[in-house]
């Protein structure tokens, strides 16, 4: 089935996620450090909004969630990108470095 | 979406509290980690916890979000629904306990006989090819034979010449004296062909079944062990396999045990082989081919329909008939053979009385559905007011009927949980009741297709009368709501419902009121002899220890001797069968002396009896002619005859029978007629009496007689004695059937009872609830009309014709509901002919009777709100508008 078109922000924060987890399995709080670090507090969201962009790409099938012991003995649930979520980032990847790409051609020559 | 994701959202769905609680576990590990993050970075706790919570946002938000993220929408609005109709239910607990009431009758009911339905008449018979399997009967329809069993020889002839069988087997009931275990037991012992069971696909538990070798002559004797036998008598002895056991003065070695299945065509204690049989194996019996001791059971082939086989089997016996004339005599006796499906055969005497109160429960599920519907109509509009208001809150049309039908359906489901736990209840009362018609009762069971129908039946009740109020509904709108007016479209639903109550339950009243009649009939039939203080017994003989005719008799006389010296008894004899215990009449061809057989040559049959000088005595029957048996007719005097009285009037009629004499040998022997008794209906009450001929029994010398004896008092006080009396004779000879006329008599009329009882309890719940409904609208139509009694009183009606008034209101539809339902079973009762006994089913007693009760049931449940009517303050009901 094709995927319907998501919006802006919430396609960009599904990207950023998917991203992040191509690095390796994490914990919902990890993945929103890592954010966080990486675009050095520039995108600061609401950590709770991460939740359900987790909930709706594990129904996608892009990644999978599993739970197990985190580094100080605590249950946490790990999210994986699973093999169809690596083929969809490569595709979002791809799309948004051409539309950043337009949209900088657009600023620089309009 | 993908196939995937669609499992993944019903695996969330169903599993939604693991995953509430997962998301919780989540969320919470989440904010402990930030937190402590916070901690380290130098913020007192108390901050850190504030602040983790600002950056995380609304958790009941994100909760919701990510509800919503997994698919949960859809379920939560069906869940809200739930809830909803749970707490409004909850409000009204009297009406939500009577309606639960109501169903779990309504459904209860019908679980259970359904449950006896699908076990008996719908589910296949538990054998492989069960319904291929087809009993061979021969019968002689002119002479009153229904069946007349099967001889070997003829077994034979129907093996080798009806190819559309696949194969016939043979059965037949012995009783033999069982040895191995302590004192001798009595077993009710099945022979058959070594393939019975390979035919009827039964696999043994422990061991093996029979091989054809087991019946090859000499081989050495086996039995094969009944699941029951095996586990009542036996232990459950796991090595029974290999013990032997002495039989008929014989070591038999038992092979194998049977499965817990039903058996057929009877229960039996143990089953042997042809060859182990010493009545079978005797080459006279073999030879004799009027010798029709056998039932014959055959399997159709794959491609046959019964219809061929009937023609198949047509031909054979046309082929006897022609070959042996004097062993058919066709054309007098009307000899013919047919093929009987077993599975209708074992169910036959259950289908009527189980379709019937199948029917009946059906009424009364419609009549429950009728009044839960009446009883949501009130309730829909005494919540006229908050459905209004919800409507105008912006609530559509279809969400309110979504509310209505979601609360019916819930109801109903609800009452199916209870009815199904009245099934479970019954159960074993079902179990007993079934087993009176048909050997497939214990295979009553409440299965999967049983919780479906349950299933089925509240999810349909739950729509039936949750649609009605749902459906009207559209006819009140907001304004209209504000006042208090009755909707007439309402109010016409309501007294249909009415009329339609009231039919149903004439329908099933006449229907108890025909059976209990009927019932009341049969039981004041006189069967002609008297049971009271009677109690009988069994006596059965090993034949090998008493192999002549003298030693049997010898045996018998000192036992009867002994029996009348006990004090306490009044009277005792001996007899060959017990009244009302016997299935089918024990029929030999009569030759009267000096009548010529005519034209015919096969001799017409009546049942013999043996009996004892006493016997007349000791069961109150009377002598009209002649005398009865004395101690002199001894097996040296000259042999002589009873007849009763149907016998005297078929065969010498106008004329005095004493004094002619008759043979049972063709003319070799002959006996002299000296008496005549009453008839009595020794095989049904409901069933004409036979031609029955009675022989001294001193001059017989059966192995098997039954002992009779009249008490003083109590007889069940020599339940015990008697036996003791008959081993003091000789220890080694078992007694069995120990039991009283009165009980035997009891029992041949428990069908009848039970199947009245039933459907009269079944009517007296109709009748109930009919009346819960009429009252109930009665009370409404007060309630919704009190400013007008107020009105109507202040302006100075008398309270008597308030009543009136009322009386008439709520009568009128039950007076409709009558002629409807007269009208109703005049058509419907007639398929209760079949269970009826010198009762018409158009009887005009039982009508009358009905109407009186039902209008008098009616009149009395309108009379309370009525009454509650009239005393109506006229003052405060204006104000309270």
């Amino acid at each position: 089935m094709k995927r319907e078109k998501s919006d802006l922000l919430q396609g960009t924060l599904d990207l950023l996620i998917l991203r992040t987890l191509a690095s390796g399995d994490m914990h919902g709080w990890g993945i929103a450090q890592r954010l966080q670090q990486l675009s050095q507090d520039v995108l600061q969201v609401n950590q709770g909004s991460l939740y359900p962009a987790l909930y709706r790409l594990e129904q996608q099938g892009w990644i999978e969630s599993a739970w197990g012991d985190s580094d100080n003995n605590r249950r946490a649930k790990y999210y994986r990108l699973t093999k169809s979520g690596r083929k969809q980032l490569a595709e979002e990847t791809a799309s948004w470095e051409r539309i950043t790409a337009a949209v900088a051609r657009v600023l620089q020559h309009a | 979406m993908s196939m995937t994701s669609v499992l993944r959202r019903l695996r969330g769905s169903l599993r939604s509290s693991d995953f509430e609680s997962s998301m919780e576990a989540e969320m919470r590990h989440h904010l402990e980690l930030e937190i402590e993050a916070l901690i380290a970075r130098g913020m007192n706790p108390g901050e850190a916890a504030d602040a983790a919570r600002r950056r995380f946002g609304s958790v009941a938000q994100v909760k919701d979000d990510c509800r919503d993220s997994w698919g949960l929408r859809a379920i939560d609005a069906i869940r809200q629904d739930v809830r909803y109709a749970a707490r409004s239910l909850a409000k009204y607990p009297v009406y939500t306990a009577v309606v639960l009431l109501t169903l779990a009758l309504g459904i209860g009911a019908n679980t259970a006989i359904f449950s006896v339905v699908h076990a008996v008449l719908l589910r296949p018979l538990p054998y492989t090819h069960g319904d291929r399997l087809v009993e061979v009967r021969q019968q002689a329809p002119r002479i009153g034979v229904a069946n007349a069993g099967v001889s070997v020889k003829e077994i034979q002839d129907y093996r080798a010449q009806t190819p559309t069988l696949d194969t016939i087997v043979e059965y037949h009931q012995m009783s033999f004296n069982l040895l191995g275990r302590g004192e001798a037991t009595r077993v009710q012992t099945g022979v058959v062909s070594p393939e019975f069971f390979d035919v009827l696909g039964v696999k043994p538990m422990l061991g093996r079944t029979f091989r054809t070798d087991d019946d090859s002559p000499g081989a050495p004797a086996v039995l094969l062990v009944s699941h029951s036998f095996w586990q009542n008598a036996l232990g459950g002895d796991p090595g029974i396999v290999g013990r032997a056991f002495e039989m008929n003065d014989r070591v038999h070695t038992v092979v194998g045990v049977l499965p817990p299945i039903p058996q057929f065509p009877a229960e039996n204690d143990v089953y042997m082989p042809p060859s182990a049989c010493p009545f079978r194996s005797n080459p006279q019996t073999i030879a004799n081919r009027q010798a029709r001791m056998l039932t014959a059971i055959g399997r159709l082939r794959p491609d046959a329909s019964l219809d061929r086989v009937q023609n198949d089997l047509a031909v054979v016996s046309d082929r006897l008939n022609h070959t042996y004339p004097a062993d058919y005599d066709a054309a007098h006796t009307g000899f013919h053979a047919a093929a009987a499906s077993v599975r209708d055969e074992l169910t036959r005497d259950a289908r009527p009385t189980l379709l019937i109160l199948l029917a009946t429960t059906g009424f009364v599920l419609l009549l429950v559905a009728a009044n839960v519907a009446n009883l949501a109509l009130a309730r829909v509009l005494g919540r006229q007011r908050e459905l209004a208001v919800r409507t105008a809150l912006g609530a559509g049309r279809g969400r309110i009927a979504r509310q209505l039908l979601t609360e019916s359906t819930m109801l109903a489901v609800a009452g199916g949980a209870l009815g199904l736990g009245c099934g479970y209840l019954v159960r074993d009362l079902l179990v007993g009741f079934t087993s009176r018609f048909t050997p497939r009762a214990d295979e009553i069971s409440i299965d999967g297709t049983v919780l479906a129908f349950t299933l089925g039946v509240s999810v349909f009740t739950g729509l039936l009368f949750g649609l009605l109020p749902a459906v009207t509904r559209r006819t009140a709108s907001a304004t209209e709501a504000g006042h208090r007016t009755v909707g007439t479209a309402r109010m016409g639903a309501r007294n249909a419902l009415i009329v339609a109550q009231v039919a149903i339950s004439f329908v099933l009243l006449v229907g108890a009121g025909l059976l209990v009649r009927s019932f009341i009939k049969l039981q004041q039939v006189d069967g002609g002899f008297r049971t009271d203080r009677v109690i009988t017994m069994v006596v059965s003989l090993d034949f090998v220890k008493y192999n002549t005719a003298n030693a049997r008799r010898a045996f018998f006389k000192s036992v009867l001797d002994k029996v009348e010296a006990e004090p306490g008894v009044q009277a005792a004899a001996l007899g060959i069968t017990v009244p009302l215990d016997q299935q089918q009449p024990f029929l030999a061809g009569l030759t009267i002396e000096g009548q010529s057989l005519g034209d015919r040559s096969a001799r017409p049959q009546v049942d013999i009896k043996f009996a004892s000088p006493a016997y007349f005595q000791t069961i109150g029957m009377t002598l009209l002619s002649g005398r009865l048996f004395t101690a002199a007719d001894d097996a040296a005097a000259p042999a002589v005859a009873i007849v009763n009285l149907s016998m005297a009037r078929h065969f010498f009629p106008d004329t005095d029978p004493v004094g002619r004499r008759v043979s049972f040998d063709n003319g070799r022997t002959w006996m002299t007629i000296v008496g005549m008794v009453n008839d009595t209906r020794d095989y049904a009450l409901d069933a004409k009496p036979t031609d029955e001929i009675y022989r001294a029994f001193a001059q017989t010398a059966p192995l098997n007689a039954t002992l009779l004896v009249r008490a003083a008092s109590d007889p069940s006080v020599f339940a015990r004695r008697i036996p003791d009396v008959v081993h003091e004779v000789d220890a080694r000879q078992p007694v069995s059937r120990i039991q009283t006329l009165e009980a035997v008599r009891s029992r041949s009329l428990a069908p009848p009872r039970l199947t009245a009882l039933l459907v009269t309890l079944f009517a007296a719940v109709a009748l109930v609830i009919t009346a819960a409904g009429i009252a109930g609208v009665v009370s409404f139509l007060v309630n919704q009309r009190t400013t007008e009694i107020g009105v109507r009183m202040a302006l100075g009606a008398p309270r008597s014709s308030v009543v009136r008034m009322i009386l008439g209101q709520g009568l009128g539809p039950v007076a409709a509901g009558l002629v409807l339902g007269i009208g109703g079973a005049l058509m419907l009762t007639r398929v209760v002919t079949r269970l009826l006994f010198a009762v018409e089913p158009t009887d005009p007693p039982t009508y009358v009777a009905v109407a009186i009760t039902l209008a008098v049931v009616a009149a009395l449940a309108c009379l309370a709100p009525a009454r509650r009517a009239a005393t109506i303050d006229p003052m405060r009901a204006l104000r309270s508008e």
